[in-house]
């Protein structure tokens, strides 16, 4: 075909394609940008024609607005006084809710057990169902329901608002210069609340290797479930170590050095990749920054709850009911009278002591890889030698437990810190790594390098205590 | 008793381990075995195609050289070569049959399309997309390829200049004349940095110089080339020099005359969008478009980060945040009135 194929005509669709095939190559470069050009020049005659415009106070407000939260003086600190409210807000508000749905699936769990005894069913069906799986189920239910279900909510009101890109945009030199995009700073934000969402959250970075960067790092901002570990150690041993007026404070305080720290790495660790693994050009940053709108409520109560709460909180189940099952089996299996659990832990304790842990930590945190609410309550089920995850009511009772019953030093805990905030995601975060990026090359990656860096900074910290004498 | 189990089941997991239909060792081997023939095929007819295209003779000899193989393993793939009906001998020289020229044209097509993804989609730095593409060129499927070209837009040239050969082996046509046969002073733009040899291409890249930029020879003798885009002056070596192809400009460009990279512009200035640089290709150049940065479009600076960067423009009223380097690709001429 060399003429304009005519409708009267009939050809055969291949040759239609030949033609368009040798017109092509006439159409030159950069013929998008002539669609682009032509398509916004026929919306702009349209709107001419039927848009009138009257003044524009709203217009006004948001440049006011702008001028205060990217300024200088208020912008960081405005940034940080929301995002602090936020987190308190999650953290008080969702203890007593925690505390309530805990005292009432533990009481379905001695109901269900107490009944199957009363049937006459073997202690160890009963045990592995009840005192296994379900109470696995159940501890990360009541652990992790409450906070994602305040904090994911309040944040998205803050996102809503329009607030957040604001954000993004004065933060965006510190990543910049890590090479990587200023909308890590909400994913980041997004990963206290937990790190799977946050992950699923890099979807709003619009260049892969910016967005694979954000996924790699998200993990290095303690979720949720990292956070009651954290606020535990730093009352038990850091607030300990100052009188009683400033406890709190210095508690407050060492969380904070914590996320501080955690942020170090994701900026340090972003630069690396930029630099060696991820290494290419910066891709376009073009950030909107839309107009501040006055929230949607019920849809801020769709996307937190259901897509973003009830969404992590499924895939966290799935992995946590095995879990469960696999420390109850570890708990109750005995080899020559000393359980399963203990004989790994006494396995592990060499390498252990050597990053400043002993080896029930570490065993804690293989048998906990689905949860991070778990791995206190494992530590304490092998120290106490119960056979299932275990609580203890007060933090008095937790310290003579740890400290005069198991050996740990003001090393361990920090140590057990900062193995908190760089050890491997969980599994539910490498799920949805592996789903976002569609590769379990990149999930294993980041297994790889935060493990590396959590045994890496651990040892340090161990050996320096140790030649300074403080271990 | 025990022991004999014991032996057996190791047994048979070994002969798992070698004949298992997709993970046995012996299908690894099998496969690794035909993605290198595939690979060695592919290069010995890019090979044949370049001396062709230059009217060069290829030896035997010659092929064994470009490929950094034995002169046995080079005649072994000839001979299957020619068999498959893609090589022919003409006295002792080869010759690529027609069938043998259209799939080194698919060859060639499917790595300046890789060059062309990697360099504007994926943003690796230039340097680096040559390896990398003839690397990965050997595992795509005809069916992949086609799918890379839509998604760029059937691109015609790849990031080097060099013409993209369409499905059906058709090359777009251009006219290009080497820099060390263009007059001097007389402006051109550059559409053509060659990449071979990789010395100086990189010694092209540390200069500055790119595809789309406009130069103009300020002195050239037999020691240098001077060249000038009216900002820097670049000096080259002939030798260097003879790499790049330049082309006249079209009547309409305009050169200097009030117009300035975006991030120049001083604060709450309006002015009128007039390009997006030709250096700006791919993902970075759809991303402005789709945000509606097109010529004559009204834009201004607006908000200031505290660091100086990014900064917020106002545009088809937006306000889109850029960095410095984003902001520099687009061309822009200030309007008379300053903005409210």
């Amino acid at each position: 075909m060399t003429t304009p194929p005519q409708a009267s005509e009939t050809f055969s669709a291949y040759d239609l394609l030949a033609y368009a095939d040798k017109l092509r190559p006439q159409l030159g470069e950069n013929f998008r940008d002539t669609i682009v050009n032509s398509l916004y020049s026929e919306a702009e005659a349209i709107a001419r024609r039927a848009v009138h415009q009257k003044g524009d106070r709203r217009y006004d407000l948001d440049q006011r607005i702008d001028r205060i939260v990217t300024s200088p003086i208020f912008g960081l600190p405005i940034m940080l006084l929301l995002l602090a409210a936020v987190f308190w807000l999650t953290i008080v508000a969702a203890n007593v809710p925690s505390q309530l749905l805990a005292t009432a699936l533990f009481w379905v769990e001695a109901q269900a057990a107490a009944l199957f005894d009363g049937l006459g069913i073997p202690w160890w069906i009963t045990g592995f169902i009840w005192h296994g799986v379900f109470r696995g189920l159940a501890w990360v239910v009541s652990v992790m329901l409450p906070p994602m279900a305040i904090f994911f909510p309040a944040f998205t009101i803050l996102e809503d608002l329009g607030y957040l890109p604001r954000v993004a945009f004065n933060l965006d030199f510190l990543f910049k210069k890590a090479g990587a995009h200023g909308k890590q700073a909400l994913t980041m934000a997004m990963g206290f609340g937990c790190n799977a969402a946050g992950v699923i959250a890099t979807r709003v970075i619009d260049s892969p290797r910016e967005r694979l960067i954000a996924i790699l790092t998200n993990n290095f901002v303690p979720c949720n479930g990292r956070f009651p570990t954290l606020i535990m150690l730093a009352t038990v041993f850091v607030a300990a170590a100052f009188p009683p007026a400033f406890a709190s404070f210095a508690a407050a305080g060492a969380v904070l050095v914590v996320v501080l720290i955690g942020i170090f790495f994701t900026l340090v660790v972003s630069w690396a990749l930029s630099r060696t693994v991820l290494k290419g050009q910066a891709s376009a940053f073009t950030l909107e920054l839309p107009p501040y709108r006055v929230p949607n409520i019920p849809r801020i109560l769709y996307t937190s709850l259901i897509d973003r709460t009830l969404f992590v909180l499924l895939r966290a189940l799935g992995t946590a009911a095995p879990a469960g099952a696999i420390i109850w089996l570890l708990a109750n299996i005995n080899v020559d009278g000393v359980s399963l659990a203990n004989h790994v832990a006494s396995f592990l304790n060499p390498f252990g002591l050597l990053l400043g842990l002993d080896g029930v930590i570490l065993l804690a945190y293989i048998i906990a890889i689905p949860a991070n609410e778990i791995v206190v309550p494992t530590m304490l089920m092998v120290y106490m030698g119960t056979g299932m995850m275990t609580d203890v009511g007060s933090y008095d009772s937790l310290r003579t437990l740890l400290v005069d019953g198991n050996g740990w030093t003001m090393l361990t805990a920090i140590n057990l810190m900062l193995f908190s905030l760089l050890h491997n995601p969980c599994g539910t975060t490498i799920l949805t790594i592996r789903k976002e990026t569609n590769s379990w090359k990149w999930a294993g990656f980041s297994v790889v390098i935060t493990l590396g860096l959590a045994f890496l900074v651990t040892f340090l910290t161990a050996s320096l205590a140790r030649l300074l004498g403080w271990g | 008793m025990e022991n004999y189990a014991l032996w057996l089941i190791l047994a048979l997991l070994l002969l798992a381990a070698v004949f298992l239909p997709r993970w046995g060792l012996r299908s690894l081997v099998r496969r690794r075995l035909a993605a290198q023939q595939r690979e060695r095929v592919e290069d010995a007819l890019k090979t044949a195609l370049d001396q062709q295209w230059e009217n060069r003779p290829l030896s035997l000899r010659g092929l064994a050289d470009y490929l950094h193989l034995s002169e046995q393993a080079a005649q072994r793939l000839v001979e299957s070569m020619q068999a498959q009906g893609l090589l022919s001998l003409r006295g002792s020289d080869l010759a690529l049959t027609p069938e043998g020229e259209r799939t080194a044209l698919q060859v060639m097509r499917a790595h300046r399309l890789l060059e062309r993804y990697l360099a504007y989609e994926a943003r690796m730095p230039l340097e680096k997309i040559h390896r990398e593409a003839h690397r990965m060129e050997h595992t795509l499927t005809p069916a992949q390829v086609n799918e890379m070209e839509a998604a760029m837009g059937f691109p015609s040239r790849d990031p080097h200049g060099d013409p993209i050969p369409s499905l059906s082996g058709q090359l777009p046509a251009g006219t290009s004349t080497l820099l060390t046969e263009w007059k001097a002073n007389l402006p051109a733009r550059i559409i053509h940095l060659e990449d071979e040899p990789p010395l100086a291409y990189a010694q092209i890249l540390a200069e500055g110089l790119h595809l789309g930029q406009v130069v103009r020879i300020l002195e050239a003798t037999p020691e240098r080339y001077l060249l000038s885009d009216g900002e820097n002056e670049y000096r080259l070596a002939p030798a260097v020099a003879a790499n790049i192809s330049v082309e006249p400009l079209e009547e309409t460009i305009l050169t200097g005359e009030g117009i300035l990279p975006l991030n120049e512009l001083d604060h709450d200035q309006k002015a009128e969008i007039v390009s997006l640089d030709e250096a700006c290709q791919g993902f970075t150049r759809r991303r402005f478009l789709d945000l509606g940065l097109t010529p004559g479009t009204i834009i201004f600076p607006e908000l200031l980060n505290s660091f100086g960067d990014p900064r917020a423009y106002r545009v088809r009223g937006t306000l889109i945040a850029l960095r410095k380097e984003q902001a520099a690709q687009i061309w822009v001429r200030p309007t008379t009135e300053a903005s409210a």
